[in-house]
């Protein structure tokens, strides 16, 4: 287990390293006159030159993929250029909203696969066939579409949650409900749908198995069979969908942020990519690859301790 | 997702709005030594929710780097201006009690108050006015131009301020009452954490970059009659149609509305449109020289361009009839706007080809033209369209956002569409767009009678310089410098318990004249 995990963080490390300066060189590629940008037209020339300066575009690459490592490898990741607050500073009041509402939907996603997927498997006939046209529509619908909907009719025209923004759990609980089951709702649609394609298909070939029948044999009842070994069994690919819909929420929370006017990671990078803010966005790069390698590791972890089959090493 | 040309262009507008400035109705003197706001200091209002189009940007909350237009309520939350304007722009007394040119027109004395103090408990005075004129002037502040002409500030005593300039500046009372005058407290000039003598404090743990500031009341504001808020909460709404979901669901009690359209829900939804014209839409015909294309040289293909497009039909597709149509890039009320000029250039394709045939251009040309993603595709397909109707074919290609600007300013493309501001006065009008160093007159280049309006304009009493702009504004009509199509309406939506005036001259109203509504 210790080996395993070791590899995976070495191998996550490599991984970290392969991106980052893969996106620190697009970056140098596509940011334009990024200090004309940022001071606006009728700024002088010489004002131009010395913005430039200042934030050392007028260094090769090279320097300044360097010194952008340096100081990425003490935890210091620079200051913003559109904004002049630290990266870590403008990170790290966001990573927190983004992934209390991406774990919430993923959370949310699993319970309602598990509980559609079961259902869909075990009952068959109308049920079954219900929940996979709907699963298939949730799939279909984009993301930002279901936001739209959700604050026209159920912000807006009900008047039941708020329509933008964001309130913390730790400042106000009953103010998080309000303005976060539409963005988790947004969100988790799509992985409701997916997931529970994968959990009744699972199961549908776990139903099948020997051990099922002899299972039944021996006298359980069917709730103990598809509760204790059939689920447990048909989790392992099931998890490995919610592990890539984790994934896929980060990349979906800058849409639904964006319709929700709510400050998380996903908003921040639209901004911030508008703008070129070079430093903003190679945080948000070492953010996101790091959560998702974690989120990987905690998957193999959870399969293994859900399946012993599954060998880490 | 949508990405609104407007709310870019909103954007655009405070660099656009603030490269000149100009005076023309600035009292030389004020002899008041007491603020005067129209507003009695009567209890504040709980809360004001503000929805903002972009966020403070890359000057952060650093006075000397701030900027000003869409940006201005976050300055003016902290900081006080040395000279307050009033919403049309008169000059009145706020840190500098008055104020006086000598008779060279180059030294400006101002006296200033001895009885403010910033939040820190910095004791404010005639030097620290001087240390923050003299940091706005060298700051990277996107109009530090307009303390250009500033040569020193000194205090002669703690109460006298004295500007040198090194040529005369009809544009720097007013600039004083901008992002130029804000006064930072020495103590926080190294933090990025702001320190003024302003009505609020902005709340840092209250505060998410980029998104929510919010700002408390300053208990001991040395001018009560300019505060009206215990909290006022500053939300971003980078995407319009979000901005319209929080106006739509009550979320906001004032906001600058950077959307296309909803305007019909959002009263519905119980808000009060205030609106102004504030700029203007239309072609940047750059290359006057022709430089990069031949024909644009030629005063008769300008002309041409101008009757080959069809503004009503524009002003229908693109902005939804919300707006007039125009031939002009002065604003209606800058002096020397004219309305016998609104009908030079009726839509007139067939007249269009005549000129270009006059001009040799009978079997068309080719100009390049620049698109970009944050206007809108339909307005490059229907100008397209209406340009090949003529005989001019427009090769378009795409530009990225970030470099759309420096592609206009950089003077590399003959043509460009865009939308500017319509400033206050034709002083600002010809320095944003007409004289040889304004940023809009992208290839600079230099026309004498132009430069002879200006000498007048910045020079000559009051009524020779609304003559000089009516007769610039013609000229520039006449040899169709560019193609306006309409003046596009600015919205600004308040709900029912909160009014607002809006600032001639500034496309976001100044934050004290948002108020609590009486009752």
């Amino acid at each position: 287990m210790g080996r395993f995990i070791t590899r995976r963080v070495i191998s996550g490390i490599s991984l970290l390293f392969v991106i980052s300066s893969a996106a620190y060189l697009l970056l140098y590629i596509s940011s334009g006159d990024v200090a004309r940008n940022l001071l606006g037209p009728t700024a002088t020339d010489e004002q131009v030159a010395a913005k430039a300066a200042e934030l050392g575009l007028d260094q090769p690459l090279l320097t300044r993929y360097w010194d952008w490592l340096t100081g990425a490898l003490t935890g210091d990741f620079g200051t913003s250029w559109a904004s002049r607050a630290p990266v870590t500073e403008v990170l790290g009041g966001r990573v927190s909203v983004t992934l209390t509402l991406v774990i919430a939907a993923v959370i949310v996603s699993a319970l309602g696969a598990i509980v559609l997927g079961t259902l869909a498997a075990s009952r068959g006939g109308w049920s079954d066939r219900t929940i996979q046209v709907v699963s298939l529509i949730g799939a279909a619908v984009p993301g930002f579409l279901i936001a739209m909907l959700l604050v026209l009719f159920v912000a807006i025209d009900l008047g039941w949650f708020a329509a933008t923004g964001y309130v913390r759990p730790t400042e106000s609980f009953s103010g998080w409900i309000q303005t976060a089951v539409l963005p988790i709702t947004a969100l988790a649609v799509a992985g409701v749908a997916a997931v529970t394609q994968q959990v009744r298909g699972s199961m549908l070939d776990e139903q099948r198995k020997d051990y099922v029948r002899t299972l039944e044999c021996r006298g359980l009842s069917r709730r103990s069979i598809v509760f204790r070994h059939v689920l447990r069994n048909a989790a392992t690919p099931a998890l490995n969908v919610l592990a890539l819909m984790f994934i896929a929420l980060l990349g979906g929370a800058v849409v639904v942020e964006q319709v929700f006017a709510i400050p998380g990671l996903g908003k921040l990078t639209v901004s911030s990519t508008l703008t070129g803010d070079v430093p903003v966005i190679m945080g948000i790069v070492v953010v996101t690859v790091m959560l998702v390698v974690a989120v990987n590791l905690l998957i193999d972890l959870i399969q293994a301790w859900l399946n012993p089959k599954v060998r880490l090493s | 997702m949508k990405f609104s040309y407007r709310a870019a262009a909103l954007g655009a507008i405070g660099a656009l709005t603030l490269a000149a400035c100009s005076s023309t109705d600035t009292p030389s003197d004020a002899e008041s030594t007491s603020p005067t706001g129209d507003s009695s200091a009567a209890a504040n209002a709980p809360l004001l929710n503000l929805g903002m189009v972009d966020a403070p940007g890359q000057g952060g909350f650093v006075a000397a780097d701030m900027s000003f237009a869409t940006k201005a309520p976050y300055g003016q939350a902290v900081y006080d201006t040395l000279i307050r304007a009033t919403p049309d722009n008169q000059l009145e007394p706020s840190l500098a009690t008055a104020w006086e040119y000598d008779e060279t027109g180059l030294v400006l004395s101002l006296g200033i108050r001895d009885d403010v103090v910033f939040t820190d408990g910095t004791p404010f005075d005639a030097d620290v006015a001087a240390q923050n004129i003299l940091r706005f002037r060298d700051g990277a502040a996107e109009n530090a131009n307009w303390l250009a002409n500033v040569a020193d500030a000194v205090a002669t005593d703690p109460t006298t301020l004295e500007i040198t300039l090194s040529a005369p500046d009809p544009a720097l009372l007013l600039n004083l009452s901008r992002a130029a005058g804000y006064q930072e407290s020495p103590a926080s000039f190294d933090d990025p954490a702001p320190v003024g003598t302003g009505p609020y404090v902005l709340d840092e743990a209250r505060t998410v970059t980029d998104a929510t500031y919010t700002f408390t009341a300053n208990a001991d504001y040395w001018a009560p009659e300019y505060q009206h808020y215990d909290e006022i909460v500053m939300t971003v709404f980078e995407d319009p149609v979000s901005m319209q979901n929080a106006l739509l669901g009550n979320q906001l009690d004032a906001a600058l509305y950077s959307g296309y359209d909803g305007f019909d829900q959002i009263v519905g939804a119980g808000y009060t449109a205030h609106e102004y014209a504030q700029d203007w839409e239309g072609l940047l015909l750059f290359d006057r020289g022709g430089q990069l294309s031949e024909p644009l040289a030629d005063v008769r293909v300008r002309q041409a361009i101008n009757h080959a497009i069809d503004k009503e039909g524009l002003l229908q597709a693109l902005a939804g009839g919300r707006g007039e149509v125009t031939t002009q890039i002065f604003g209606k009320n800058t002096e020397g706007f004219s309305e016998e000029l609104e009908s030079r250039y009726p839509y007139d394709p067939e007249l269009a080809r005549e000129l270009l045939d006059e001009a040799g251009y009978g079997d068309g040309f080719t100009i390049e033209f620049p698109t970009v993603s944050f206007v809108p595709p339909a307005t490059f397909d229907l100008v397209g369209q209406q340009l090949a109707d003529v005989g001019i074919t427009a090769s378009f290609y795409e530009v990225a956002p970030q470099d759309y600007f420096g592609v206009m300013l950089g003077g590399q493309t003959p043509i460009a569409s865009m939308r500017l501001e319509q400033p206050a006065t034709a002083w600002e009008t010809y320095n944003l767009e007409l004289a040889v160093s304004a940023p809009w007159n992208a290839f600079h280049e230099f026309d004498e009678t132009v430069a002879s309006y200006g000498e007048l304009l910045q020079s000559s009493v009051p009524e020779e310089a609304t003559l000089a702009a009516s007769e610039l504004n013609a000229h520039i009509v006449e040899e169709a410098w560019f193609n306006p199509w309409y003046r596009t309406v600015t919205t600004f939506y308040t709900d029912a318990e909160t009014d607002v005036t809006p600032q001639v001259g500034n496309i976001y109203p100044y934050l004290w004249n948002i108020v609590p509504t009486e009752g």
